[in-house]
């Protein structure tokens, strides 16, 4: 049931409009333990503080904007209902975007569908960033580093 | 052994004369077929900017050829030629049936379970959460 409600906020990221949804539910934890929401609150602002510096550095390249942008929408929002501890942050979960299209396999040929998972620099961005689930995250990385053995894709910045 | 498939691709040098790719194409696709593989798709995709370098050049002529085969020695025979041949710069093969077979298995999956449960009864990862959560909004 609460994965339901989860999905249905994915699919309208409209943020403000979700916030006080899950506010009330999580409230009753913080109060009973007081101490805990504390580290969590520290660890929700390094990924968040670190964020920007990371971004700037990648510069504004479409495919990693996308990845972080999807994350970092929800965590802001996460942030300001941050006291109400972990389930408020972690409320808006990234979706991996093969799951929501059903692919059952990554093809390496066609290196414009791939672009969006490196970053400038020609890395392949981490799940972690952007949600893309394990198994085919996996597949996704075989499938670039085979775009990256016949030249479809760099193996370092683009020159 | 078991059937195979393979996509072999390669690159040319972007100078090279058209009848040249031509050629080198029915030489492997003849070498082939001695062999008892088969070509089952060729396509040019022509002059394309690569993503680095190779041996000096940006731009590179692709081909791609998809073999069927069943015998292995039959790849290294014709990477063989692609390494002797000058026109060509760049070549890989990648095995591709398992992945292929994969892929069958879970469409058929996915096909067993949408047969199963027309309107998904219980959420059932993200396909089916997602499921789930549109009946609600319908209710």
């Amino acid at each position: 049931m609460a994965d339901e409600t989860k999905d249905t906020q994915q699919q309208t990221p409209a943020s403000p409009a979700s916030a006080p949804v899950a506010a009330p539910a999580t409230s009753g934890a913080p109060a009973a333990t007081e101490g805990q929401p504390r580290p969590a609150e520290h660890r929700e602002h390094r990924p968040g503080g670190h964020g920007p510096g990371g971004h700037g550095g990648g510069g504004p390249r479409e495919g990693r904007g996308d990845g972080r942008g999807d994350g970092r929408g929800p965590r802001e929002g996460g942030r300001e209902g941050g006291k109400r501890g972990r389930r408020g942050f972690f409320r808006k979960k990234k979706v991996c975007r093969f799951c929501v299209d059903r692919v059952d396999f990554i093809d390496y040929k066609k290196p414009e569908q791939l672009t969006t998972f490196i970053q400038e620099r020609g890395k392949i961005v981490p799940r972690r960033i952007t949600g893309t689930c394990a198994r085919h995250q996996r597949w996704l990385a075989e499938a670039i580093k085979r775009a990256r053995n016949i030249a479809l894709m760099p193996f370092g910045g683009a020159r | 052994m078991e059937e195979r498939l393979y996509d072999l691709i390669f690159i040319c040098r972007p100078a090279t004369p058209e009848e040249e790719i031509d050629k080198l194409i029915t030489t492997l696709e003849t070498t082939a077929g001695e062999r008892g593989g088969k070509i089952e798709k060729k396509e040019k995709w022509g002059a394309r900017r690569m993503a680095y370098r190779v041996h000096r050049h940006r731009e590179g002529y692709y081909v791609l050829m998809v073999l069927r085969s069943t015998q292995g020695d039959l790849v290294h025979e014709l990477e063989r030629r692609l390494k002797v041949n000058d026109a060509v710069i760049k070549y890989m093969t990648v095995r591709l049936d398992e992945d292929m077979k994969r892929q069958k298995r879970l469409a058929q999956r996915r096909e067993k379970r949408a047969s199963r449960r027309p309107r998904a009864a219980r959420p059932h990862g993200h396909a089916g959460g997602e499921q789930a959560a549109a009946a609600q909004q319908k209710e």
